[in-house]
C-alpha cells in the first residue's frame, strides 16, 4: 500500500509518460503530413470560355504531378508492346491527333476503327471519345490503354509496372506522397497533365479577347457565314455543344453504330459528337473515320455530300427535303479562312506539353 | 513549427480530459458479427473449375471465371427498421475460386432479431459515376476490379460467367462469355441491371453468442435454365446489350437462402 501522495505521483508520472507519448507521435505524424510538398501549379482559365467542369478538387494540380503526367504521356510502357504511348497518336504537332493516319495506329500496328481526338481543352469537356463513353476525365486513359487495338494492355499490369520502376515510385510519391503506386494517383497525374492543357491563344482568341489582333475582312465575313450555318451545332468559343449527332458521312453504320453503342438507342445510330473546331487546321484527317483530308472536303460534304438516313439530323438537312447545307464555293473559302484563325500556334509548340 | 505546438497543446489537453473523465456509456447498444457466405453450385453438385456440367439443354460445359459484385448491404427488423452497412464498406468482389471472397464478414451488426437481409448484386448507380477517389477496394479498377469494369462505356460489369463449351472441333468456337453489367447510364438513360435482392431470414438472432453465417446458394445451372433459356450454341458472348437484361433477371433469382448457422 503506497501513500497516498506517492500513488498521486504514480498517476501523474503516469500521465506524463502518456503526454510525452503523445507529444512523439504528434511529430512523428507532422513529419509524415509533410514528407512531400508539391508545388501547386496555377492554370488560367480563358475568359471566353465556359467554366471548367474538372475541378482538381480532390486532385490538386501541382508542378510535380503535372509533370508525372507528362512523363506518362509519352511512355510506351502504358501499352502491352512498350512502344505505343499516348504521344504515338497524339501528336503535338498536329494538335494531339495522328498527322496522316484516318484511323489510329495501335500496338502490333494495327488500325483502330476511329480517327483519334485531339485531347486538349479536357478541362471543359462533359463527355470523351466519339461516343461519349466515357463521362469522367479522370477514367479517360484506361479506355485507349486497355483497348485491343491501341495499346492493348490492363491498367492493374501498368500498375505493376510504374511500381516496378524505382523512378516512377520516387516521382509518384513526390507528386502524390504514396509509396505505393495505384489507379488513383495514375489517373489524378493523366488529370493534371491533360486538364493543364488549354489551347486558347489563336488569333480568334485575341481578337473576341480584344488583345490587339484584328481579323481580315474575308476572314470576318467567314466568321458571319459561319455563325449563321455552322454555329448551332458548334456553339460556344469551344466550338461545340458537345452533342452526338449524325451528320451524314455515311448510311451505313454496320461496322459503327456510334452513340448507339453506348445508349443501345437505335435513335442514336451513327450519332457522334461534335468536336471541337480549334486547331482543326492541323487536325486532318476529319470526321469520327478519317474520311476527309482537308477542310474543302469537309465543307464540300455539307453542301452536296450529306447522305440520308433515319437518324440524320435536322440541322443538315433543308425545308425542301434535300440534305445537306447550302454553301457556295466562296462561302466555302471564307469559312475556311475564319476556321484557321482558330489555330493556336503558340500551344503547338508550347514547350510544357512536348516530349521530354 | 507553431501549428504542430498548438495541436500537441490540445491533443495533450484532450488526453487529460479522457484520462480523468469516465467513458460516458455513449453506446448501450451491444454489436456482433454478421457472415455473408456465397456458395456456388450447379444444381447439386459443387461447383469447381475444370469439372464438366451439363446444362439441361444437353450443353456440356466447363468454366474458367465466375465474378460478382456484392454491395450496399442491409439488414431489416421485424419492426421494419433497418441497419445499412455504411456504404464506404459495402462493396464486395465474390472472385471464383478465391475462397476469402466469398465470405463477407460483417462487423458492427447491432444485437437483435432480424427478418431479412438485402444486397445489390452489382454495383449501384451513384457509385458508378464517383471520382476515383471514391473506387477504392474492391472497387480499384487498377486492382482488384481487373476484368469487372467497362473502359470505353464507364461502369463495372456486375457479373461476370466464362468458360467451354465441351467436344466441339473447331477449338475457336469453343469459347463462352457472359459480362452483364449496365447502371442506367450517365446522361443518357439506356439499360439498368442492378438487382436487390432480399433473403428472407425468418428470424435471425445476432449477439455475440450466437454470430449467424449466413449462406447464400448461387446456383449457376439455373442461370442457363431459366425465364430466358440460355443456350451456349446460340449465345457464345452476351455484354453490353438487350439480351444482358434477361440475362440478369435469370441470374437475379439464381442467388437464394442455404442455411444459417451460427459460430
Amino acid at each position: 500500500m503506497l501513500p497516498i501522495n506517492k500513488k498521486i505521483f504514480f498517476v501523474k508520472s503516469k500521465l506524463i509518460k502518456m503526454m510525452a507519448a503523445m507529444v512523439f507521435v504528434v511529430i512523428i505524424s507532422s513529419f509524415s503530413v509533410k514528407h512531400f510538398s508539391a508545388e501547386p501549379m496555377q492554370i488560367n482559365i480563358p475568359s471566353n470560355f465556359p467554366s471548367p467542369v474538372y475541378d482538381f478538387k480532390n486532385n490538386p494540380l501541382t508542378k510535380e504531378g503535372f509533370e508525372l503526367g507528362r512523363k506518362l504521356f509519352y511512355d510506351g510502357i502504358l501499352s502491352r508492346t512498350g512502344n505505343i504511348s499516348c504521344g504515338s497518336c497524339h501528336q503535338q504537332a498536329s494538335a494531339f491527333i495522328q498527322a496522316d493516319h484516318d484511323l489510329s495506329h495501335g500496338v502490333d500496328d494495327q488500325l483502330g476503327r476511329r480517327n483519334s481526338l485531339p485531347v486538349f481543352n479536357a478541362l471543359f469537356k462533359k463527355s470523351f471519345f466519339w461516343d461519349g463513353g466515357v463521362p469522367l476525365l479522370e477514367l479517360v486513359p484506361a479506355n485507349p490503354l486497355e483497348n485491343p487495338l491501341e495499346m492493348d494492355e490492363k491498367l492493374d499490369n501498368v500498375i505493376k509496372k510504374l511500381n516496378a520502376s524505382a523512378t516512377y515510385r520516387t516521382q509518384f510519391k513526390n507528386a502524390f506522397g504514396v509509396d505505393t503506386v495505384s489507379a488513383k494517383e495514375f489517373f489524378y497525374a493523366f488529370a493534371q497533365f491533360m486538364g493543364a492543357m488549354i489551347s486558347a491563344n489563336s488569333r480568334y482568341d485575341k481578337y473576341v479577347r480584344h488583345e490587339g489582333v484584328q481579323l481580315t475582312p474575308d476572314e470576318l465575313e467567314g466568321m458571319n457565314v459561319f455563325k449563321q450555318k455552322c454555329s448551332s451545332c458548334h456553339t460556344t468559343d469551344l466550338f461545340t455543344d458537345g452533342s452526338y449527332r449524325n451528320n451524314g458521312i455515311t448510311n451505313d453504320f454496320s461496322n459503327d453504330k456510334g452513340r448507339e453503342e453506348v445508349t443501345l438507342d437505335p435513335a442514336d445510330r451513327g450519332k457522334f459528337k461534335v468536336p471541337s473546331l480549334r486547331n482543326v487546321e492541323y487536325t486532318a484527317p476529319y470526321m469520327h473515320d478519317g474520311s476527309f483530308e482537308t477542310l474543302e472536303q469537309v465543307l464540300e460534304h455539307y453542301n452536296s455530300g450529306v447522305k440520308e438516313s433515319a437518324t440524320l439530323d435536322n440541322l443538315v438537312k433543308q425545308n425542301n427535303g434535300k440534305t445537306g447545307i447550302p454553301l457556295t464555293k466562296t462561302e466555302q473559302q471564307q469559312i475556311i479562312l475564319f476556321l484557321k484563325t482558330l489555330t493556336d500556334k503558340e500551344f503547338l509548340i508550347d514547350k510544357r506539353f512536348s516530349e521530354l | 513549427m507553431k501549428s504542430i505546438l498548438l495541436s500537441t497543446v490540445f491533443l495533450l489537453t484532450a488526453c487529460y480530459l479522457f484520462a480523468v473523465i469516465p467513458p460516458a456509456k455513449k453506446d448501450k447498444q451491444k454489436k456482433s458479427t454478421v457472415t455473408l457466405k456465397f456458395n456456388n453450385v450447379f444444381g447439386n453438385e459443387n461447383f469447381e473449375f475444370k469439372k464438366e456440367y451439363t446444362t439441361a439443354f444437353g450443353e456440356k460445359l466447363t468454366f474458367i471465371t465466375l465474378n460478382y459484385f456484392i454491395s450496399n448491404i442491409k439488414f431489416t427488423k421485424k419492426d421494419g427498421s433497418e441497419y445499412i452497412v455504411p456504404q464506404d464498406s459495402s462493396y464486395f468482389l465474390v472472385k471464383h475460386p478465391d475462397s476469402l471472397s466469398n465470405i463477407i464478414h460483417l462487423e458492427n451488426i447491432p444485437e437483435g432479431k432480424y427478418t431479412a437481409v438485402t444486397f445489390t448484386i452489382g454495383v449501384d448507380s451513384v457509385r458508378n459515376t464517383l471520382p476515383i477517389a471514391q473506387r477504392s477496394g474492391a472497387l480499384d479498377v487498377g486492382a482488384a476490379a481487373r476484368g469487372m469494369y467497362w473502359v470505353w462505356n464507364s461502369g463495372y460489369i456486375f457479373f461476370k460467367l466464362e468458360g467451354k463449351t465441351v467436344n466441339e472441333i473447331d477449338s475457336l468456337q469453343k469459347r463462352f462469355q457472359y459480362h452483364i453489367g449496365g447502371y442506367g447510364g450517365y446522361d443518357s438513360k439506356t439499360i439498368n441491371n442492378i438487382k436487390v435482392k432480399t433473403l428472407d431470414l425468418k428470424e435471425l438472432t445476432v449477439s455475440n453468442k450466437k454470430q449467424p453465417v449466413i449462406n447464400v446458394q448461387v446456383n449457376i445451372a439455373k442461370f442457363f435454365d431459366n425465364t430466358t433459356p440460355i443456350k451456349v450454341a446460340e449465345h457464345r458472348s452476351v455484354m453490353w446489350g438487350d439480351l444482358s437484361v434477361k440475362i440478369a433477371d435469370n441470374y437475379f433469382s439464381i442467388f437464394n437462402l442455404g442455411d444459417v448457422t451460427y459460430q
